[in-house]
């Protein structure tokens, strides 16, 4: 699929071939040109108006106070916003900022340690579609329904207290204490993400010819050493694709802490989509959510164009 | 081959069937706590299974009572047909001209949408709230979007960013390149229209792929919460299942009313979970594809 990124310039061999005058294709020519952009007409029309002005409207509100009624109210602050982002004082770089990447990076490191484990194993073992449509269910529910689910499980009386009972230890309670709200979240991020990355992973997985793994078994190889040797390195790309996919969604998502947590308890669990959305709709400081986002967009950009470049580096092609 | 099929399997087995375990439990948590009678969910010490179905009846009654249930489930039907057939439509349109036409400023069509795919989805929330607040000529707007709700109080709203889909409209063109550029000269020869070409020639052959890109719509905007949130704050008549089920939980005593909550819950993850389990393969082979999600 790779290769045919590049749109493809190339004559139809069909229309070289044709007898025709050269006004015959041309008009030909002119009727695709017009029969496309009519093909394209509500794309174009639909990017107009909710890509390219929203950008433009996100750009000029950033560097306005604007307490979101009349649009005649917008006044032009200059840089104020950002610079009040990072003020001292302002909870936006700690915990906020800090909050949003210990949540990506924990999310991406327990959903991918758990899923190139299961990955491995469930290729080696019958029924893998079963198995991997399991782990993929969560991926095909709503996050009010995975929120609260989880929710009601860390509750005292649910499901994660009752094992930890019945396993002799204390009751903790997960989303109540600031220390174990953050890493309770995460567990659930992990946990319903994971079955994508199995697929990735498996898909992965797949493509690695058998005859490595045969001529590995004649050496003499353990299962270590060829996951370690083999399947480790010839895993990567689809290791970083899945590491920059999940990266990106963790940064980005605050759905299920919206659900679950709502930020608290405190700013425990605020990230910074959820403070641009509270900014906004709850405290009417458009201009400072917008400005958010805007830190946030280049904090994801800069992150994923870090990944990328390792990527390269490591001499991967992906 | 068959002997790396069979080392270690005891291991891979254990560790597979404790993770399948790990997914499906908070499932079947959901699923029996929906059953739990009053004062029993939350109870110490914490029982897996309800001490009988019997409650379950009432439960499910309580969450049709609570929640209205059917405006639900119709607005929630609504904005997910029309998003997947604007983007079904939409995306296979645009998909086959850049595939298929030869026209000027191609390339750089296509350029831009492999570019909308980068964008973040939360750097639009806020001005796609107000274009739709400020919709000339709607909701009580002047023709400058003044004065009125505009959009957000139609149940459009819900739609309006979803409508059109840069991933799907890179996905069709992808797998509409592999179509033999012969047939469609030879139909092109025969007098046909390219809008023919595209409905009788090249739509029936990328059906596999329409079936994948309507699943994974499908699924996206049956799921979607917050934008809905943001809409039915400003309009509770477009209100989705689940910001409805969200409202529920938030507001009652979550002892007594977990229960509805989880079999509302139940209702709700149903359509979809059937759905999936009956097209998983096509589901699953999209999401490989794809890459994404």
């Amino acid at each position: 699929m790779v290769n045919t990124l590049a749109p493809e310039r190339a004559e139809h061999p069909a229309s070289r071939a044709r007898p025709a005058g050269p006004g015959l294709a041309a008009r030909a020519r002119r009727r695709q040109t017009v029969v496309a952009y009519l093909f394209l007409a509500p794309t174009l029309l639909f990017f107009a108006v909710f890509l390219v002005l929203p950008l433009g409207f996100a750009l000029l509100l950033s560097m306005s106070r604007w307490a979101g009624f009349d649009l005649g109210d917008i006044r032009p602050v200059g840089l104020d916003n950002f610079t009040g982002l990072f003020a001292r004082g302002s909870t936006f770089l700690t915990p906020i900022l800090a909050n949003t990447v210990l949540f990506a990076l924990g999310t991406v490191a327990v959903a991918l340690a758990g899923s190139v484990l299961v990955a491995t194993c469930i290729d080696r073992l019958r029924f893998q579609g079963l198995w991997r449509t399991l782990y993929f269910l969560p991926m095909v529910t709503t996050v009010v329904a995975v929120g609260n689910v989880w929710k009601y499980m860390y509750e005292p009386g649910g499901l994660v207290d009752g094992v930890l009972n019945a396993l002799g230890l204390a009751s903790v309670a997960f989303l109540q204490d600031p220390h174990t709200a953050l890493p309770a979240v995460v567990v659930v991020q992990a946990w319903a993400s994971a079955g994508s990355a199995i697929l990735v992973l498996t898909a992965g997985l797949k493509s690695i010819p058998r005859s490595y793994y045969e001529a590995a078994e004649l050496d003499g190889a353990g299962a270590v050493t060829v996951f370690r040797k083999i399947t480790l390195p010839l895993l990567r790309p689809s290791l970083l694709f899945v590491c920059i996919t999940q990266f990106l969604t963790g940064l980005q998502s605050f759905a299920l802490i919206t659900v679950m947590t709502k930020g608290g308890p405190g700013d425990a669990t605020a990230v910074a989509a959820l403070e641009m959305y509270r900014q906004a709709f709850s405290y009417g400081d458009w201009g400072t959510a917008s400005a958010a986002a805007f830190v946030l967009f280049v904090v994801v950009l800069v992150i994923t164009l870090v990944q990328l470049w390792v990527l390269r580096r490591k001499g991967e092609d992906a | 081959m068959i002997r790396r099929r069979h080392r270690l399997p005891w291991v891979s087995y254990l560790l597979v069937v404790s993770g399948a375990v790990l997914m499906v439990v908070p499932f079947l948590d959901m699923v029996m706590t929906s059953f739990k009678g009053p004062g029993e969910a939350g109870r110490l010490p914490y029982r897996f299974l309800p001490r009988g179905f019997g409650f379950g009846f009432g439960n499910y009654r309580a969450a049709l009572d609570q929640l209205d249930l059917p405006v639900l489930f119709r607005n929630s039907v609504t904005a997910t047909a029309l998003i997947t057939g604007s983007v079904l439509l939409t995306s296979s349109l645009a998909g086959y001209a850049l595939a298929k036409l030869r026209f000027r400023g191609r390339d750089l069509i296509f350029r831009l949408v492999l570019t909308t795919m980068m964008f973040p989805p939360f750097l639009f929330f806020i001005p796609h709230f107000l274009i739709l607040v400020h919709w000339p000529l709607a909701g009580g707007n002047d023709l400058l979007g003044r004065g009125g709700a505009g959009l957000t109080v139609s149940i459009v709203a819900l739609t309006m960013p979803f409508l059109v889909n840069g991933f799907g409209i890179f996905l069709m063109r992808q797998f509409m390149i592999s179509v033999p550029d012969e047939i469609l000269e030879a139909a092109r020869l025969d007098g046909a229209g390219e809008f023919t070409l595209w409905w009788r020639v090249v739509l029936p052959q990328t059906k596999p792929v329409l079936v994948t890109l309507a699943l994974l719509t499908f699924v996206d905007a049956w799921n979607e919460y917050i934008w809905a949130l943001l809409i039915s704050t400003a309009d509770p008549g477009v209100m989705t299942l689940p910001v409805g089920i969200q409202l529920l939980q938030d507001h009652v005593d979550p002892t007594r009313t977990m229960p509805v909550v989880m079999a509302a819950l139940v209702l709700s993850v149903l359509p979809v979970l059937v759905l999936f389990l009956l097209l998983q393969k096509h589901y699953i082979r999209g999401v490989v594809l794809s890459g994404l999600k």
